[in-house]
């Protein structure tokens, strides 16, 4: 099933998933040792600094692989289909950004790290990734 | 700067869903200020300025379907592209450095607040790599 799903990537679709799939798994590798090296040590001046932002890169880099997908894209169709998947997680993503941020100035809800809004724009994609699949399916079946 | 129809009415919306943001905020924070909110009406209190903004992505959204001149719709498209990942790339600097322990934690609303800034960045882009004509 799944040989079958990647034969229907377009070829800057399959680089793209390569590249995100590499940098999960730097991420994976990364992430760890610099966490417990901040739990576990003291180190002080710009280190902890670099630590946090070298924590950030690979999902820097997964937001940069979209962007280059999109560029690499010759598929219009696809394209159209990417960009509008773009827009309604953005805007969603912001959406939900701003209600829960005005629950947390008017100290109705906590505040929480700010990366939890990128990981809902990410999971937000998924989700419409996988309703496109399951309803091409459908409409193929 | 001419604006074609599709402009004038972002700008209208933009404009009328501004106005509201303001009033909604002002209100929330006299009320919040002075006690006047508990229980539910505190969460309501508090989303209320939120929908506004929540508006104008909408109206953004809006806009880029009934842009008729493809050109300037693709330079929006660009603009916004540039300006998510800016935002969301900050977003994620910022989380880390918080969860370090190296900067204090921010009210949430502020990823819009540099996704608006963002557009500035996407309008230098498309300048820099396109010569659009954009305030940049």
């Amino acid at each position: 099933m799944f040989a079958a799903k990647w034969n229907d990537f377009t070829p800057a679709q399959r680089a793209h998933t390569r590249r995100v799939l590499w940098l999960l798994l730097i991420y994976a590798i990364v992430l760890p040792p610099l966490v417990w090296l901040r739990a576990t040590t003291s180190v002080a001046g710009y280190v902890p600094a670099a630590m946090a932002v070298v924590a950030s890169l690979p999902v820097l880099g997964i937001f940069a692989s979209w962007g280059r997908y999109l560029s690499d894209e010759n598929d219009e169709y696809h394209q159209a289909l990417t960009l509008r998947r773009i827009a309604i997680a953005t805007n969603a993503t912001m959406g939900a950004a701003v209600v829960w941020g005005f629950l947390q100035a008017f100290g109705v809800m906590p505040l929480f790290e700010a990366y939890w809004v990128p990981f809902v724009w990410v999971v937000m994609q998924g989700a419409f990734g996988c309703m496109a699949v399951f309803s091409r399916d459908r409409a193929g079946a | 700067m001419r604006f074609n129809p599709a402009m004038k009415r972002y700008n209208w919306h933009v404009g009328w869903l501004s106005l509201l943001y303001a009033a909604f905020l002002l209100a929330a924070v006299y009320g919040f200020r002075h006690h006047l909110f508990s229980g539910p009406g505190a969460y309501v209190a508090a989303v209320l300025p939120a929908l506004p903004i929540i508006g104008i992505f909408g109206a953004m959204g809006r806009y880029l379907v009934e842009e008729q001149d493809e050109y300037v719709r693709m330079l929006m498209v660009r603009q916004s592209l540039w300006a998510s990942g800016f935002a969301l790339s900050l977003a994620t600097i910022w989380g880390f450095l918080e969860s370090f322990g190296l900067v204090g934690h921010i009210d949430a609303y502020y990823v819009a607040v540099v996704w608006f800034g963002g557009l500035g960045v996407g309008a230098c882009m498309n300048k820099l790599t396109l010569g659009a004509p954009v305030g940049c």
